[in-house]
């Protein structure tokens, strides 16, 4: 049977007055089951952080409720709200965000430390996620000893510590190489899994659909459905054609992320054929 | 339980800069416990001429209970009267002055004691020559090296020229030095053939007891144990310096707090994306609030530690080169020290505290490139 890990309803967040007035996120509502792997993509400014960021207990919504673990995060007092963090979310980012002071071992203890676990309870656990994650070599140098997989892995060790039942994994693949990157996918796919737990991602890193579950467009603050989504032929990214720049070429309609890469598309095109530019 | 030292990882994990900083805080601790080390030398010597006396009792004037800053004026035949009194081993008058030793090459500030030939208020040794006899001194060796003085040479004593016909030593003092001559010679200089300055006792039994006596007995003196007449001069010096000394230990403590808040600051600067990943993670503001505390007390104590043996350093180095100023490490200035480097680290962390306060654990999904 499956639970609810994450539910978000009616999730929207402003930022500014008046004039300069940003609507960040509009009426999201997001649900995503333990062991399931929700990949969030969009353009560069669409909300993904910002919405990632409210998932997560750092950033407040203006109005909506985001429900973790069986507590409503909106109605959470600020004071107890980082203790919500250490024990209900594993955090995985994309400059992967390790304690550049502290060893392997220690960053992935530190996070033990802040949900009271300590001595030699903290520093066993610490290992055996690390000897877990192909580690065992490295449980003694510092971050800028690691190589960026390694890096990488260290920081998913650190978000599994305290065994929370969400991930939340910020561009997890993006300062990776192809073969890194895959594996950290993987990875992910595999704590989502075996660990039955959700693992929610945001990324524009198209390598990650495979090991998704589902996969969410959004764009100015609000979800698209990707079934109604064009791939622009330039760059690969998805784009709703309600709003996207386009060509016409003959009866095809071909559209694009952004008039630059209809430009290029254009250029690159036979000269003899006709192409007729144009915006919804 | 033990939990990652991350505080004193991140503190330490740039050796320079933590080096800097704790370096820095040294100084001005070194800076504090040296003066005052310097100061609590230079109190012990200005009282040593009292401190080496083999008098157990000083009379003065009623009213006076010093020699630095005071002029004594006792009847010298009150002499004889203590001499019939019980208790009383044996008196004897001394005079005192104050003036410079004077030579061509320069000259030191000086305490001018008279005493009778052979007399107990004399140096307390002779490392060389004889005792004074008419229209001699003797004179502190340390003194002499500083203005190469021989023996036998001639110098400049309250208007007067004087042969000097011995060195005693231990007597010079980075304020000044003592002399002495005969109580014969300092009363025609003085012009009071009838009168003595103190009178020093030795005592059979209680010197206590021997001084409530002599003050019973003999009108117009004031009688003091040479530990209470010690105190009493290191004091009167103690109060003379007071405004200086508070004025170097506060220059010393911003120095420290200066030191201190740069040095936190700094470190919190170069670590705000660490301290938000720690914030994102689930460390509170009381966990916030205790890295930085403990980054500040690591620096003040590691600072104070390497202070205090630096300043032990400095005093041996100081006694082998310049025997006149003596450092004296007292436990109320380490008290001190300690005190005002706890106070500078509380201090210290109040605008650092301020910045991680500030920081947004959102920060962490902000790229750092």
């Amino acid at each position: 049977m499956s639970t609810t890990a994450l539910a978000a309803r009616q999730l929207d967040k402003t930022f500014g007055e008046g004039a300069t007035k940003v609507h960040a996120v509009r009426n999201v509502d997001l649900e995503v089951e333990a062991g399931e792997v929700v990949l969030i993509m969009g353009p560069s400014g669409s909300g993904k952080t910002t919405l990632l960021s409210m998932l997560g207990a750092m950033l407040r919504p203006t109005s909506g409720e985001i429900v973790v673990d069986g507590n409503d995060l909106a109605a959470f007092p600020e004071s107890r709200l980082p203790k919500l963090r250490a024990t209900t979310f594993g955090f995985v980012f994309q400059d992967f965000n390790l304690l550049g002071a502290l060893t392997a071992q220690e960053n992935v203890e530190f996070a033990l430390n802040l949900t009271g676990v300590s001595g030699k309870e903290a520093r066993g656990r610490a290992q055996d996620l690390l000897t877990r994650l192909g580690l065992v070599e490295r449980l003694s140098f510092r971050p800028d000893q690691l190589s960026g997989g390694e890096k990488q892995r260290v920081a998913i060790a650190r978000a599994l510590a305290n065994q929370p039942p969400l991930i939340l994994a910020d561009e997890p693949t993006a300062n990776l190489d192809s073969k890194i990157g895959h594996d950290i996918a993987r990875l992910l796919r595999t704590i989502a899994t075996e660990e039955n737990r959700a693992v929610v991602m945001v990324s524009h890193d198209s390598r990650l659909k495979e090991v998704a579950d589902r996969i969410l467009w959004l764009e100015d603050g609000a979800f698209r459905n990707l079934q109604n989504m064009e791939t622009d032929p330039v760059c690969g990214m998805s784009v709703d054609p309600q709003v996207a720049p386009h060509l016409q070429i003959g009866e095809e309609i071909i559209y694009f992320c952004s008039p630059a890469c209809r430009e290029e598309y254009a250029t690159a095109e036979s000269p003899g054929r006709h192409a007729s530019p144009g915006m919804p | 339980m033990r939990v990652v030292p991350v505080a004193r990882r991140m503190l330490f994990t740039d050796r320079r800069r933590a080096l800097l900083g704790v370096a820095g805080v040294s100084v001005a601790l070194v800076m504090a416990l040296t003066l005052d080390g310097i100061f609590a030398g230079t109190t012990r010597q200005v009282s040593r001429y009292i401190d080496t006396s083999p008098a157990d009792v000083f009379v003065s004037q009623e009213g006076v209970r010093t020699i630095h800053m005071a002029i004594s004026v006792i009847p010298i035949a009150a002499t004889d009267q203590i001499r019939g009194l019980p208790g009383v081993a044996w008196a004897e008058p001394i005079l005192f002055s104050s003036d410079a030793l004077r030579v061509p090459a320069g000259r030191r500030p000086s305490y001018v004691i008279g005493y009778p030939p052979d007399g107990r208020g004399g140096p307390p040794s002779l490392i060389e020559g004889s005792q004074p006899g008419t229209g001699e001194i003797v004179i502190d060796d340390s003194a002499a090296d500083a203005l190469d003085i021989a023996l036998g040479d001639e110098v400049q004593v309250l208007g007067r020229t004087w042969r000097v016909s011995g060195f005693t030593t231990g007597m010079t003092s980075i304020v000044n030095t003592t002399v002495y001559v005969t109580f014969e010679d300092l009363a025609v200089v003085l012009g009071s053939a009838s009168s003595a300055s103190y009178i020093l006792i030795g005592t059979e039994g209680d010197p206590d007891t021997v001084a409530s006596n002599i003050e019973a007995v003999i009108p117009g003196v004031e009688t003091q144990t040479r530990p209470q007449f010690s105190a009493e001069e290191r004091t009167v010096v103690k109060d003379m310096s007071t405004d200086l000394l508070n004025i170097m230990s506060l220059t010393a403590l911003l120095v420290g707090l200066a030191v201190i808040g740069l040095v936190l600051y700094a470190t919190v600067l170069s670590r705000l994306r660490d301290i938000g990943v720690m914030k994102a993670l689930g460390l509170g503001g009381l966990g916030v609030f205790r890295l930085v505390l403990t980054q500040a007390l690591w620096t003040v104590v590691t600072a104070l530690a390497l202070a205090v043996a630096v300043t032990f350093g400095i005093g041996a180095v100081v006694a082998a080169v310049a025997p006149d100023i003596d450092v004296v490490v007292e436990p109320i200035s380490l008290f001190r020290a300690g005190t005002g480097a706890f106070l500078v680290a509380a201090i210290g962390v109040i605008f650092p505290l301020i910045k991680v306060w500030q920081v947004d654990p959102a920060t962490v999904f902000r790229r750092t490139s």
